[in-house]
Protein backbone atom coordinates (compact mmCIF):
# COMPACT_ATOMS: atom_id res chain seq x y z
CA UNK A 1 0.00 0.00 0.00
CA UNK A 2 2.70 2.34 1.23
CA UNK A 3 4.66 1.16 -2.06
CA UNK A 4 2.15 1.83 -4.45
CA UNK A 5 1.20 5.54 -2.77
CA UNK A 6 4.55 6.32 -3.24
CA UNK A 7 5.84 5.46 -6.87
CA UNK A 8 2.18 6.84 -7.94
CA UNK A 9 3.15 10.20 -5.91
CA UNK A 10 6.36 10.48 -7.63
CA UNK A 11 5.45 9.92 -11.03
CA UNK A 12 2.49 12.19 -11.02
CA UNK A 13 4.68 14.76 -9.38
CA UNK A 14 8.06 14.84 -11.28
CA UNK A 15 7.78 16.45 -14.43
CA UNK A 16 5.55 19.69 -13.98
CA UNK A 17 6.30 20.14 -10.40
CA UNK A 18 10.69 20.50 -10.76
CA UNK A 19 10.03 22.07 -14.26
CA UNK A 20 8.07 25.02 -11.93
CA UNK A 21 10.79 24.20 -9.19
CA UNK A 22 13.66 25.18 -11.72
CA UNK A 23 12.01 28.59 -13.15
CA UNK A 24 11.38 30.12 -9.72
CA UNK A 25 14.84 31.16 -8.82
CA UNK A 26 15.30 34.56 -10.75
CA UNK A 27 18.36 34.75 -13.20
CA UNK A 28 19.55 32.26 -15.84
CA UNK A 29 20.73 28.60 -14.95
CA UNK A 30 24.49 29.46 -14.45
CA UNK A 31 23.58 31.85 -11.21
CA UNK A 32 23.80 30.19 -8.19
CA UNK A 33 20.79 29.66 -6.79
CA UNK A 34 19.74 32.82 -4.04
CA UNK A 35 17.37 32.08 -1.01
CA UNK A 36 14.11 34.10 -0.91
CA UNK A 37 14.77 36.93 1.52
CA UNK A 38 12.48 37.08 4.46
CA UNK A 39 11.37 39.95 6.96
CA UNK A 40 9.12 43.14 5.95
CA UNK A 41 11.14 44.23 3.14
CA UNK A 42 13.44 47.22 2.17
CA UNK A 43 12.64 50.64 3.54
CA UNK A 44 10.92 53.24 1.67
CA UNK A 45 11.92 56.88 1.48
CA UNK A 46 9.23 58.94 3.53
CA UNK A 47 7.26 55.85 3.36
CA UNK A 48 6.10 56.88 7.26
CA UNK A 49 4.33 59.37 5.97
CA UNK A 50 1.44 56.59 4.02
CA UNK A 51 -0.77 56.22 6.43
CA UNK A 52 -1.52 59.73 7.77
CA UNK A 53 -2.01 60.67 3.96
CA UNK A 54 -4.24 57.82 3.43
CA UNK A 55 -6.69 58.87 6.55
CA UNK A 56 -6.25 62.88 5.01
CA UNK A 57 -7.63 61.53 1.52
CA UNK A 58 -10.15 58.92 3.12
CA UNK A 59 -11.54 62.37 5.60
CA UNK A 60 -11.36 64.59 2.20
CA UNK A 61 -13.41 62.24 0.27
CA UNK A 62 -15.91 61.01 2.66
CA UNK A 63 -16.21 65.16 3.11
CA UNK A 64 -16.60 66.03 -0.23
CA UNK A 65 -19.21 63.00 -0.76
CA UNK A 66 -20.86 64.41 2.12
CA UNK A 67 -20.61 60.93 3.60
CA UNK A 68 -19.23 62.64 6.76
CA UNK A 69 -21.38 65.07 8.40
CA UNK A 70 -20.06 68.58 8.55
CA UNK A 71 -21.70 69.37 12.12
CA UNK A 72 -20.28 65.73 12.90
CA UNK A 73 -16.48 66.44 11.85
CA UNK A 74 -15.70 69.50 9.96
CA UNK A 75 -13.97 68.89 6.22
CA UNK A 76 -10.34 69.27 5.84
CA UNK A 77 -10.44 72.50 3.70
CA UNK A 78 -12.26 74.04 6.42
CA UNK A 79 -10.46 73.57 9.06
CA UNK A 80 -6.93 74.78 6.67
CA UNK A 81 -9.20 78.23 6.13
CA UNK A 82 -9.98 78.23 10.11
CA UNK A 83 -6.84 77.93 10.46
CA UNK A 84 -5.64 80.88 8.41
CA UNK A 85 -8.26 83.18 10.01
CA UNK A 86 -7.51 82.64 13.14
CA UNK A 87 -3.41 83.27 12.46
CA UNK A 88 -4.69 86.42 10.97
CA UNK A 89 -6.09 87.63 13.93
CA UNK A 90 -3.67 86.58 16.29
CA UNK A 91 -5.59 84.40 18.79
CA UNK A 92 -4.03 81.29 17.57
CA UNK A 93 -0.69 82.16 18.15
CA UNK A 94 -1.81 83.51 21.61
CA UNK A 95 -3.24 80.88 22.59
CA UNK A 96 -0.29 78.75 21.79
CA UNK A 97 1.79 81.31 23.37
CA UNK A 98 -0.03 80.64 26.54
CA UNK A 99 0.27 77.01 26.52
CA UNK A 100 3.76 76.68 25.53
CA UNK A 101 4.98 78.88 28.29
CA UNK A 102 2.69 76.71 30.54
CA UNK A 103 4.14 73.42 29.39
CA UNK A 104 7.42 74.83 29.37
CA UNK A 105 8.19 76.08 32.71
CA UNK A 106 5.57 72.66 34.11
CA UNK A 107 8.18 70.59 32.31
CA UNK A 108 11.18 72.72 33.85
CA UNK A 109 10.44 72.50 37.17
CA UNK A 110 9.78 69.05 36.41
CA UNK A 111 12.82 68.21 35.32
CA UNK A 112 14.70 70.55 38.34
CA UNK A 113 12.79 68.39 40.59
CA UNK A 114 12.89 64.88 38.97
CA UNK A 115 16.56 64.92 38.22
CA UNK A 116 17.36 65.93 41.82
CA UNK A 117 15.30 63.83 43.71
CA UNK A 118 16.73 61.50 40.87
CA UNK A 119 20.24 61.96 41.70
CA UNK A 120 19.77 62.55 45.81
CA UNK A 121 17.27 58.66 45.83
CA UNK A 122 19.91 57.41 43.40
CA UNK A 123 23.04 57.95 45.17
CA UNK A 124 22.43 57.81 49.05
CA UNK A 125 20.68 54.88 50.61
CA UNK A 126 19.26 57.45 53.23
CA UNK A 127 18.13 59.64 50.50
CA UNK A 128 16.34 57.04 49.16
CA UNK A 129 14.38 56.46 51.85
CA UNK A 130 13.25 59.69 52.79
CA UNK A 131 12.36 60.12 49.05
CA UNK A 132 11.43 56.80 47.34
CA UNK A 133 8.38 55.86 49.44
CA UNK A 134 6.57 59.22 49.04
CA UNK A 135 7.02 59.88 44.96
CA UNK A 136 5.55 56.18 45.39
CA UNK A 137 2.58 57.08 46.96
CA UNK A 138 1.91 59.97 44.94
CA UNK A 139 2.48 58.12 41.43
CA UNK A 140 -0.35 56.00 43.02
CA UNK A 141 -2.24 58.98 43.29
CA UNK A 142 -4.11 59.90 39.63
CA UNK A 143 -3.05 63.04 39.14
CA UNK A 144 -6.37 64.27 38.10
CA UNK A 145 -7.58 63.76 42.01
CA UNK A 146 -4.94 65.74 42.77
CA UNK A 147 -6.21 69.11 41.29
CA UNK A 148 -8.94 70.25 43.34
CA UNK A 149 -6.85 70.38 46.16
CA UNK A 150 -3.95 72.61 44.20
CA UNK A 151 -7.13 74.29 43.09
CA UNK A 152 -7.56 75.35 46.94
CA UNK A 153 -4.03 75.50 47.99
CA UNK A 154 -2.67 77.63 44.64
CA UNK A 155 -6.30 79.09 43.54
CA UNK A 156 -6.81 78.87 39.65
CA UNK A 157 -4.22 81.21 38.44
CA UNK A 158 -1.27 80.07 36.27
CA UNK A 159 0.83 78.94 39.41
CA UNK A 160 -1.38 75.92 39.90
CA UNK A 161 -1.47 75.00 35.96
CA UNK A 162 2.25 74.90 35.83
CA UNK A 163 2.42 73.39 39.47
CA UNK A 164 -0.16 70.70 37.93
CA UNK A 165 1.92 70.07 34.88
CA UNK A 166 5.45 70.02 36.53
CA UNK A 167 4.09 67.40 39.30
CA UNK A 168 2.88 64.93 36.29
CA UNK A 169 6.25 65.03 35.03
CA UNK A 170 8.84 65.12 36.74
CA UNK A 171 7.57 61.34 38.16
CA UNK A 172 8.81 59.20 34.75
CA UNK A 173 11.92 61.62 35.49
CA UNK A 174 12.75 60.90 38.39
CA UNK A 175 12.14 57.22 37.89
CA UNK A 176 14.23 56.51 34.96
CA UNK A 177 16.87 59.00 36.56
CA UNK A 178 16.71 56.55 40.13
CA UNK A 179 16.58 53.33 38.15
CA UNK A 180 19.74 54.38 35.55
CA UNK A 181 21.52 55.55 38.61
CA UNK A 182 20.70 52.48 40.48
CA UNK A 183 21.43 49.99 37.92
CA UNK A 184 25.26 50.99 37.37
CA UNK A 185 26.57 47.85 36.00
CA UNK A 186 28.45 46.18 39.24
CA UNK A 187 31.58 45.39 37.00
CA UNK A 188 31.81 48.90 36.50
CA UNK A 189 31.71 49.60 40.02
CA UNK A 190 34.46 46.81 40.72
CA UNK A 191 36.54 48.36 38.31
CA UNK A 192 36.30 51.56 39.44
CA UNK A 193 37.41 49.95 42.63
CA UNK A 194 40.31 48.73 41.27
CA UNK A 195 41.72 51.88 39.13
CA UNK A 196 41.63 53.37 42.51
CA UNK A 197 39.10 56.20 41.92
CA UNK A 198 38.06 59.03 44.11
CA UNK A 199 34.38 59.34 45.09
CA UNK A 200 33.97 62.09 42.78
CA UNK A 201 36.23 60.96 39.80
CA UNK A 202 33.70 57.39 40.19
CA UNK A 203 30.50 60.21 39.87
CA UNK A 204 31.86 62.01 37.57
CA UNK A 205 33.35 59.07 34.95
CA UNK A 206 30.98 56.16 36.35
CA UNK A 207 28.44 56.48 37.62
CA UNK A 208 26.69 59.76 35.89
CA UNK A 209 27.22 58.51 32.66
CA UNK A 210 25.83 55.53 33.12
CA UNK A 211 22.61 57.10 34.09
CA UNK A 212 22.29 60.02 31.44
CA UNK A 213 20.67 57.33 29.28
CA UNK A 214 17.76 56.74 31.95
CA UNK A 215 17.35 60.13 32.50
CA UNK A 216 17.15 60.98 28.66
CA UNK A 217 14.57 58.38 28.59
CA UNK A 218 12.77 59.79 31.49
CA UNK A 219 12.95 62.95 29.75
CA UNK A 220 11.33 61.69 26.62
CA UNK A 221 8.23 60.60 29.48
CA UNK A 222 8.44 64.02 30.56
CA UNK A 223 7.97 66.12 27.57
CA UNK A 224 5.17 63.89 26.08
CA UNK A 225 3.49 63.97 29.76
CA UNK A 226 3.58 67.83 29.84
CA UNK A 227 1.87 68.10 26.71
CA UNK A 228 -1.28 66.12 28.44
CA UNK A 229 -0.89 67.40 31.22
CA UNK A 230 -2.03 70.87 29.63
CA UNK A 231 -5.07 69.69 28.17
CA UNK A 232 -6.05 67.83 31.74
CA UNK A 233 -5.15 71.75 33.45
CA UNK A 234 -6.38 73.77 30.40
CA UNK A 235 -9.79 71.96 30.33
CA UNK A 236 -10.64 72.87 34.14
CA UNK A 237 -11.20 76.62 33.73
CA UNK A 238 -9.06 78.35 31.88
CA UNK A 239 -9.47 81.85 30.00
CA UNK A 240 -6.68 81.21 27.56
CA UNK A 241 -5.14 78.39 26.00
CA UNK A 242 -5.26 75.76 23.21
CA UNK A 243 -7.85 73.49 25.85
CA UNK A 244 -9.60 76.68 26.47
CA UNK A 245 -10.23 76.97 22.78
CA UNK A 246 -11.48 73.60 22.55
CA UNK A 247 -13.90 74.29 25.43
CA UNK A 248 -14.76 77.12 23.57
CA UNK A 249 -15.70 75.58 20.61
CA UNK A 250 -17.53 72.69 21.69
CA UNK A 251 -20.12 75.17 23.15
CA UNK A 252 -20.21 76.85 19.78
CA UNK A 253 -20.10 73.96 17.96
CA UNK A 254 -17.47 74.90 15.82
CA UNK A 255 -15.98 71.08 15.08
CA UNK A 256 -13.23 73.17 12.88
CA UNK A 257 -11.48 74.59 15.42
CA UNK A 258 -11.39 71.54 17.74
CA UNK A 259 -9.40 69.49 14.84
CA UNK A 260 -7.17 72.61 14.55
CA UNK A 261 -6.53 72.31 18.01
CA UNK A 262 -5.98 68.91 17.91
CA UNK A 263 -3.68 69.02 15.28
CA UNK A 264 -1.45 71.73 16.59
CA UNK A 265 -1.07 69.42 19.91
CA UNK A 266 -0.05 66.70 17.22
CA UNK A 267 2.39 68.63 15.67
CA UNK A 268 4.08 70.06 19.40
CA UNK A 269 3.92 66.16 20.88
CA UNK A 270 5.35 65.20 17.71
CA UNK A 271 8.36 67.88 17.33
CA UNK A 272 9.46 68.20 21.14
CA UNK A 273 9.49 64.06 20.66
CA UNK A 274 11.93 64.68 17.91
CA UNK A 275 13.73 67.14 19.70
CA UNK A 276 14.35 64.58 22.53
CA UNK A 277 15.67 62.29 20.36
CA UNK A 278 17.77 64.76 18.61
CA UNK A 279 19.27 65.54 21.87
CA UNK A 280 19.74 61.86 23.18
CA UNK A 281 21.66 61.27 20.04
CA UNK A 282 24.05 64.59 20.32
CA UNK A 283 24.35 63.36 24.15
CA UNK A 284 25.40 60.07 23.42
CA UNK A 285 27.43 59.48 20.48
CA UNK A 286 28.85 56.15 21.62
CA UNK A 287 25.22 55.04 21.03
CA UNK A 288 24.71 56.03 17.57
CA UNK A 289 27.42 53.36 16.30
CA UNK A 290 24.75 50.91 17.34
CA UNK A 291 22.38 51.93 15.56
CA UNK A 292 24.84 52.10 12.33
CA UNK B 1 67.69 27.88 42.84
CA UNK B 2 68.93 31.31 41.27
CA UNK B 3 64.93 32.52 41.78
CA UNK B 4 64.94 31.23 45.56
CA UNK B 5 68.17 32.86 46.39
CA UNK B 6 67.19 36.27 44.73
CA UNK B 7 63.97 35.66 47.32
CA UNK B 8 66.05 35.48 49.43
CA UNK B 9 67.70 39.16 49.27
CA UNK B 10 64.47 40.76 48.04
CA UNK B 11 61.26 40.31 49.91
CA UNK B 12 58.04 39.30 47.97
CA UNK B 13 55.93 41.13 46.22
CA UNK B 14 53.13 39.15 47.41
CA UNK B 15 52.89 37.45 50.88
CA UNK B 16 49.70 35.48 51.86
CA UNK B 17 49.91 33.95 55.25
CA UNK B 18 46.79 31.89 56.65
CA UNK B 19 44.40 33.51 54.18
CA UNK B 20 40.78 31.94 54.51
CA UNK B 21 37.87 32.93 52.87
CA UNK B 22 34.27 31.69 53.49
CA UNK B 23 30.99 31.79 51.33
CA UNK B 24 28.19 30.55 54.39
CA UNK B 25 29.27 26.68 55.12
CA UNK B 26 31.67 25.98 52.49
CA UNK B 27 34.88 27.24 53.51
CA UNK B 28 36.47 27.98 49.61
CA UNK B 29 40.11 28.98 50.33
CA UNK B 30 41.78 27.23 53.18
CA UNK B 31 44.49 28.44 55.37
CA UNK B 32 46.74 29.52 52.50
CA UNK B 33 50.09 30.72 52.71
CA UNK B 34 51.71 32.34 49.38
CA UNK B 35 54.67 33.91 48.38
CA UNK B 36 55.42 35.95 44.82
CA UNK B 37 58.54 37.47 43.70
CA UNK B 38 59.48 40.40 42.35
CA UNK B 39 58.12 39.76 38.32
CA UNK B 40 57.14 36.08 38.92
CA UNK B 41 55.35 35.02 36.91
CA UNK B 42 52.21 32.19 38.39
CA UNK B 43 49.34 30.82 37.29
CA UNK B 44 47.08 29.50 39.09
CA UNK B 45 45.02 26.51 38.00
CA UNK B 46 42.05 24.58 39.65
CA UNK B 47 38.62 23.29 37.96
CA UNK B 48 35.28 25.09 38.20
CA UNK B 49 34.59 25.95 41.55
CA UNK B 50 37.62 25.35 42.95
CA UNK B 51 38.29 29.22 44.36
CA UNK B 52 40.67 30.32 41.94
CA UNK B 53 38.73 33.64 41.67
CA UNK B 54 38.09 33.75 44.66
CA UNK B 55 41.31 33.46 45.33
CA UNK B 56 42.33 36.67 42.72
CA UNK B 57 39.47 38.48 43.97
CA UNK B 58 41.20 38.58 47.89
CA UNK B 59 44.46 39.74 46.36
CA UNK B 60 42.55 42.31 44.28
CA UNK B 61 40.65 43.43 47.61
CA UNK B 62 37.48 43.38 46.03
CA UNK B 63 36.06 40.85 47.95
CA UNK B 64 34.32 42.83 50.17
CA UNK B 65 31.85 41.26 53.35
CA UNK B 66 32.86 37.67 52.52
CA UNK B 67 34.04 36.68 56.30
CA UNK B 68 37.66 34.79 56.54
CA UNK B 69 41.01 35.47 58.05
CA UNK B 70 44.45 35.44 57.29
CA UNK B 71 47.17 38.14 56.42
CA UNK B 72 47.43 39.70 52.16
CA UNK B 73 50.46 41.16 51.92
CA UNK B 74 49.90 42.99 48.48
CA UNK B 75 51.71 46.00 46.96
CA UNK B 76 50.10 49.21 46.51
CA UNK B 77 50.22 49.24 42.90
CA UNK B 78 48.12 46.49 41.76
CA UNK B 79 46.25 46.36 38.39
CA UNK B 80 43.89 43.46 37.69
CA UNK B 81 42.32 42.63 33.60
CA UNK B 82 39.33 40.81 33.92
CA UNK B 83 37.32 38.04 31.89
CA UNK B 84 35.88 41.19 29.76
CA UNK B 85 37.47 43.97 28.97
CA UNK B 86 35.18 46.28 31.16
CA UNK B 87 35.61 49.03 28.80
CA UNK B 88 33.34 52.27 29.75
CA UNK B 89 31.90 52.48 26.50
CA UNK B 90 30.48 56.20 27.23
CA UNK B 91 34.47 56.61 27.01
CA UNK B 92 36.68 56.23 23.76
CA UNK B 93 39.56 54.12 24.26
CA UNK B 94 42.16 56.33 24.95
CA UNK B 95 40.24 57.96 27.70
CA UNK B 96 39.41 54.57 29.26
CA UNK B 97 42.97 53.39 29.60
CA UNK B 98 44.02 57.06 31.12
CA UNK B 99 40.92 57.15 33.46
CA UNK B 100 42.19 58.00 37.13
CA UNK B 101 45.25 57.91 36.12
CA UNK B 102 47.12 60.03 38.53
CA UNK B 103 50.75 61.90 38.09
CA UNK B 104 51.98 63.99 35.33
CA UNK B 105 50.87 64.15 31.28
CA UNK B 106 47.97 60.67 31.66
CA UNK B 107 46.93 61.54 27.76
CA UNK B 108 50.44 61.10 26.15
CA UNK B 109 51.11 58.06 28.93
CA UNK B 110 47.87 56.70 27.51
CA UNK B 111 48.70 57.05 24.37
CA UNK B 112 52.42 55.28 24.68
CA UNK B 113 50.68 52.18 26.20
CA UNK B 114 47.97 52.33 23.29
CA UNK B 115 51.35 51.87 21.25
CA UNK B 116 52.75 49.06 23.13
CA UNK B 117 49.61 47.19 22.67
CA UNK B 118 49.33 48.28 18.92
CA UNK B 119 45.91 49.86 19.47
CA UNK B 120 47.29 53.75 18.45
CA UNK B 121 44.94 53.43 15.61
CA UNK B 122 42.24 53.05 17.38
CA UNK B 123 42.72 55.55 19.92
CA UNK B 124 39.58 57.61 19.70
CA UNK B 125 37.40 54.81 18.76
CA UNK B 126 34.14 53.92 21.09
CA UNK B 127 35.33 50.32 22.75
CA UNK B 128 31.87 49.20 20.56
CA UNK B 129 34.05 49.70 17.44
CA UNK B 130 36.45 47.18 18.75
CA UNK B 131 36.86 43.65 18.54
CA UNK B 132 37.08 40.80 21.40
CA UNK B 133 41.18 40.77 21.07
CA UNK B 134 41.06 45.14 20.39
CA UNK B 135 39.01 45.48 23.31
CA UNK B 136 41.04 43.59 26.20
CA UNK B 137 44.48 45.27 24.24
CA UNK B 138 42.86 48.06 25.43
CA UNK B 139 42.64 46.71 28.74
CA UNK B 140 45.78 45.05 29.22
CA UNK B 141 47.38 49.15 28.22
CA UNK B 142 44.77 50.68 30.95
CA UNK B 143 46.65 47.94 33.53
CA UNK B 144 49.97 48.51 32.51
CA UNK B 145 49.83 52.06 32.05
CA UNK B 146 49.86 52.13 35.64
CA UNK B 147 53.16 50.27 36.10
CA UNK B 148 51.99 47.95 38.56
CA UNK B 149 53.99 45.93 40.44
CA UNK B 150 51.21 42.99 40.65
CA UNK B 151 48.84 42.45 38.13
CA UNK B 152 45.96 40.11 38.16
CA UNK B 153 44.56 38.58 35.14
CA UNK B 154 41.34 36.86 35.67
CA UNK B 155 40.97 34.42 32.88
CA UNK B 156 42.25 37.25 30.60
CA UNK B 157 41.47 35.48 27.02
CA UNK B 158 39.16 33.35 27.73
CA UNK B 159 36.25 34.80 25.46
CA UNK B 160 38.55 35.36 22.86
CA UNK B 161 38.83 32.80 20.01
CA UNK B 162 42.12 30.58 19.44
CA UNK B 163 43.65 32.48 16.95
CA UNK B 164 43.39 35.84 18.59
CA UNK B 165 43.98 34.13 22.26
CA UNK B 166 48.06 33.10 20.95
CA UNK B 167 48.97 36.66 20.08
CA UNK B 168 47.10 38.20 23.17
CA UNK B 169 49.67 35.50 24.92
CA UNK B 170 52.11 36.13 23.22
CA UNK B 171 51.96 40.27 23.48
CA UNK B 172 51.59 39.60 27.34
CA UNK B 173 54.90 38.08 27.67
CA UNK B 174 56.58 40.71 26.04
CA UNK B 175 54.78 43.53 28.31
CA UNK B 176 56.01 41.37 30.86
CA UNK B 177 59.39 40.87 29.59
CA UNK B 178 59.44 44.92 29.75
CA UNK B 179 57.59 45.91 32.73
CA UNK B 180 58.39 43.06 34.67
CA UNK B 181 55.44 42.79 37.22
CA UNK B 182 54.41 40.35 39.66
CA UNK B 183 52.27 38.47 37.86
CA UNK B 184 49.00 36.16 39.03
CA UNK B 185 47.19 34.14 36.20
CA UNK B 186 43.98 32.46 36.77
CA UNK B 187 43.42 30.60 34.09
CA UNK B 188 41.82 27.00 33.12
CA UNK B 189 43.57 26.20 30.38
CA UNK B 190 46.89 23.78 31.08
CA UNK B 191 48.76 24.50 27.80
CA UNK B 192 48.37 28.26 28.62
CA UNK B 193 50.13 27.98 32.09
CA UNK B 194 52.50 26.01 30.67
CA UNK B 195 53.18 28.48 28.41
CA UNK B 196 53.61 31.70 29.89
CA UNK B 197 54.06 30.88 33.77
CA UNK B 198 57.43 29.87 35.57
CA UNK B 199 55.50 28.55 38.43
CA UNK B 200 52.05 26.43 38.34
CA UNK B 201 50.07 26.45 41.34
CA UNK B 202 46.99 23.95 41.44
CA UNK B 203 43.83 24.69 44.10
CA UNK B 204 41.41 22.13 45.00
CA UNK B 205 38.92 22.38 47.68
CA UNK B 206 40.78 25.47 48.80
CA UNK B 207 44.01 24.12 49.30
CA UNK B 208 47.18 24.79 46.56
CA UNK B 209 47.82 20.92 45.86
CA UNK B 210 50.25 21.49 42.97
CA UNK B 211 53.45 24.15 43.00
CA UNK B 212 55.71 23.62 40.13
CA UNK B 213 58.27 25.23 38.41
CA UNK B 214 58.04 24.75 35.01
CA UNK B 215 61.58 25.13 33.66
CA UNK B 216 61.10 24.78 29.65
CA UNK B 217 64.85 24.20 28.22
CA UNK B 218 65.61 26.31 25.34
CA UNK B 219 66.08 23.24 22.86
CA UNK B 220 63.03 21.58 20.94
CA UNK B 221 63.18 18.03 22.24
CA UNK B 222 63.87 18.36 25.74
CA UNK B 223 61.66 21.13 25.56
CA UNK B 224 58.79 19.29 24.31
CA UNK B 225 59.71 16.33 26.59
CA UNK B 226 59.19 18.23 29.52
CA UNK B 227 56.57 20.26 28.33
CA UNK B 228 54.40 16.89 28.14
CA UNK B 229 55.79 15.77 31.21
CA UNK B 230 54.41 18.87 33.13
CA UNK B 231 51.15 18.38 31.49
CA UNK B 232 50.60 15.45 32.43
CA UNK B 233 51.42 16.25 35.90
CA UNK B 234 49.27 18.97 35.96
CA UNK B 235 46.12 17.59 34.84
CA UNK B 236 46.18 14.30 36.52
CA UNK B 237 45.96 16.72 39.32
CA UNK B 238 42.89 18.49 37.73
CA UNK B 239 41.28 15.14 38.20
CA UNK B 240 41.90 13.95 34.40
CA UNK B 241 42.62 10.03 34.57
CA UNK B 242 45.31 8.59 32.67
CA UNK B 243 42.93 6.50 29.95
CA UNK B 244 41.19 10.04 29.47
CA UNK B 245 44.82 11.61 28.93
CA UNK B 246 45.83 8.78 26.29
CA UNK B 247 42.29 9.09 24.53
CA UNK B 248 42.08 12.73 23.80
CA UNK B 249 45.00 14.75 25.44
Amino acid sequence: MADLSLTGGQGAIDPSWLKLARSQPAGTADEPRRRRKLGPGRPIPYGAALGPVVLLILWSIGSATGYIDDRILSAPWTVATTGWELIQDGRLQENLWTSFQRSFWGLFWGIVAGASLGVIAGLSRIGEYLVDGPIQIKRAIPALALIPLLMLWFGIGEGMKVLTIALITFAPIYIQTHDGLRSTDARFIELAETLDLSNGQFLRHVVLPAALPGFLLGLRFGVTYSWLALVVVEQVNATSGLGYMINLARTYGQTEVIILCLAVYAALGLSSDWLVRFITRKALPWRKILAD
Amino acid sequence: MAQDSGRLTQPPVVAVRGLTRRYGERTIIDNVDLDIGRGEFVALLGRSGSGKSTFLRALAGLDHGVPGSGRLGTPDAVSVVFQDARLLPWKTVVDNVSLGLKGQTPRERALHALAEVELTARAKAWPMQLSGGEQQRAALARSLVREPELLLLDEPFGALDALTRLRMQALLLDLCARHRPAVLLVTHDVDEAIHLAQRVLVLDQGRFIVDLKVDLPSETGPRQRRFAEVRSELLSSLGVTQEELRRVA
